[in-house]
């Protein structure tokens, strides 16, 4: 009861971002499905799920409001069902796909809807109603991503357990070992994404960089953003010259 | 406007801008498709006009002018625009000539190219960065993975965020102007993309966990194809993955059409036994 309590207000706080001094690393599911993990007691895999299904939307960017998925109903919804059925963490990003389709409605509801408070805002801001103001702000919207995420994911966390567990128990072992492919495959689709982002003609080559040094060398992640690093800062220094003198 | 005595000048307190800035962070709080940000803005320059203006009338006329379509990056750089913002709406209330169209057109003109920076260096560099170390720490079962991403993230986008307002404060809009004309802000970009690249590259290795479970034997002897592969080049079939659907996302296609795509391609590569993942992942 208390998890799904905890669960529906991650939710809730996932969609509607209160202060983004706090919220805006809820947006993604290595955060907020971690915080999920927490409230329902299963901090490691919980963990691990989120991070196959942050993987997936590693390159997910969100601007004008607009955005390809819902990537907070993902991270959210994921990782609680992932927990709930007991599955294996890879199989996070195959849960967290279908809710991520259907939470574009909820985000389309929830965009459309906030534009009455604003409109109710209007009137205060022509009253001079600066708590008024500030009200329209915060609760309206708050209680719509309650009614449009928390109760969702309440109901899922308190409801959803055995049918999650028999619906898992149901699917035959070569679906289990073809939706981990899927699972495995995924990130392929994040990393890429953000090659389509910053991965500039002159400047690519150290993406194969990064590559060669972890299958040649091993190297692990905290190496590579060092010497990723210092790559940078040469770079900086020898190209600023060039710029500066006319050489 | 500008009927005060310059004797009775009205100045903005540090904490009043600290609010304001503070108050930006809910800038997307009630989010919504007909003028995004416009509330929020609104809501957040209310101590600035608090501090300016005493009388209802005053301040409702000064707040009106934020409640029109508004939307930037609100969190690490596009906080220079309230920061300017706030400095001319100091200079309006002390009675120079700073009519409400300058304000709003200068804001209009700042937030599409401030949007486009501010998401570049928040979305597109300092959040798959972080999240690339934390998700290669959390998969190892380290809980420190999310904690530092947490962590790490809050405290540059709050000092950068933080920084931006006050520069714009201070200095008003001929700081944005000097700031982008220098173009360090796109060369700083470029070395932060230099480190997002290897880091990703490194993950395009690690993180896709395909392989191929084909072996056969050629007379006496048993060929394991993916001990063939990595003899080749290690990891390679992650890397092919990545490269087709870096491909297809460059022919112009959708995530969700590539998700599908990848959700067919793998179901039926794994039933048919041509794809699999480690034993041990």
């Amino acid at each position: 009861m208390l998890s799904a309590i905890l669960v529906a207000i991650i939710a809730t706080l996932s969609t509607w971002w209160v202060s983004h001094a706090i919220t805006r690393t809820w947006l993604y599911p290595l955060w907020s499905g971690f915080l999920v993990a927490l409230a329902m007691g299963e901090p490691i895999i919980g963990m691990k799920a989120a991070a196959y299904i942050q993987l997936t939307y590693l390159g997910w960017i969100t601007a004008g409001g607009t955005m390809p998925g819902n990537l907070m109903v993902a991270g959210v919804f994921g990782t609680a069902l992932t927990i709930l059925s007991g599955a294996d963490p890879i199989l996070a990003p195959t849960f967290a796909v279908p809710f991520s389709l259907l939470g574009i409605l909820t985000w389309q509801a929830y965009m459309t809807l906030n534009s009455f408070w604003v409109h109710k805002a209007d009137k205060y801001v022509a009253e001079g109603n600066l708590t008024g103001i500030r009200m329209m702000n915060w609760i309206p919207s708050g209680v719509l991503s309650f009614v449009l995420n928390g109760i969702p994911a309440f109901i899922l966390v308190r409801f959803g357990g055995d049918y999650a567990t028999r619906a898992l128990a149901s699917i035959p072992q070569y679906l289990i070992n073809a939706f981990s492919t899927v699972g495995a495959l995924m990130p392929a689709l994040g990393i890429a994404m953000l090659l389509m982002y910053i991965g500039k003609r002159k400047i690519i080559a150290f993406f194969f960089a990064g590559y060669f040094l972890t299958v040649y060398l091993h190297l692990d992640t905290m190496a590579i953003t060092v010497f990723a690093a210092i790559a940078g800062v040469l770079v900086y220094f020898f190209t600023v010259d060039n710029k500066n003198e006319g050489v | 406007m500008g009927q005060e005595d310059n004797k009775n000048q009205v100045k903005l307190r540090k904490g009043d801008l600290i609010k304001h800035w503070l108050g930006g962070y809910s800038q997307e709080t009630c989010y919504n498709y007909e003028r995004l940000q416009a509330l929020g803005s609104t809501q957040a320059i209310i101590p600035v006009i608090k501090r300016l203006y005493k009388t209802k009338e005053e301040r409702a006329r000064a707040l009106k002018k934020y409640m029109v379509f508004f939307n930037t990056e609100p969190s690490f750089i596009g906080t220079v625009i309230p920061g300017i913002a706030a400095s001319m709406e100091e200079q309006a209330a002390n009675g120079v000539k700073v009519t409400e169209d300058d304000i709003n057109s200068l804001r209009t003109g700042l937030m599409g190219p401030m949007a486009g920076i501010g998401d570049t260096v928040s979305q597109g560099i300092v959040y798959p960065i972080l999240a690339g170390i934390a998700c290669s720490l959390a998969l190892a079962g380290n809980l420190a993975g999310p904690i530092l991403f947490e962590v790490c993230y809050k405290v540059i986008m709050l000092t950068c965020g933080y920084t931006m307002y006050m520069v714009g404060y201070k200095k008003g809009k001929t700081a944005i102007l000097g700031f982008l004309r220098a173009g360090t802000l796109n060369r700083v970009t470029e070395i932060f993309s230099i480190v997002g690249l290897m880091v990703i590259g490194s993950m395009a290795a690690t993180r896709v966990t395909i392989m191929t479970p084909i072996a056969f034997t050629v007379g006496e002897v048993g060929i394991n194809l993916q001990k063939v592969l990595d003899s080749l080049l290690p990891s390679m079939l992650p890397l092919l993955a990545v490269l087709a659907v870096w491909k297809l996302l460059a022919k112009g296609k959708s995530p969700t059409y590539v998700i599908a795509i990848l959700f067919i391609f793998g179901v039926i590569c794994s039933l048919l036994g041509i794809l699999s993942i480690p034993v041990t992942h």
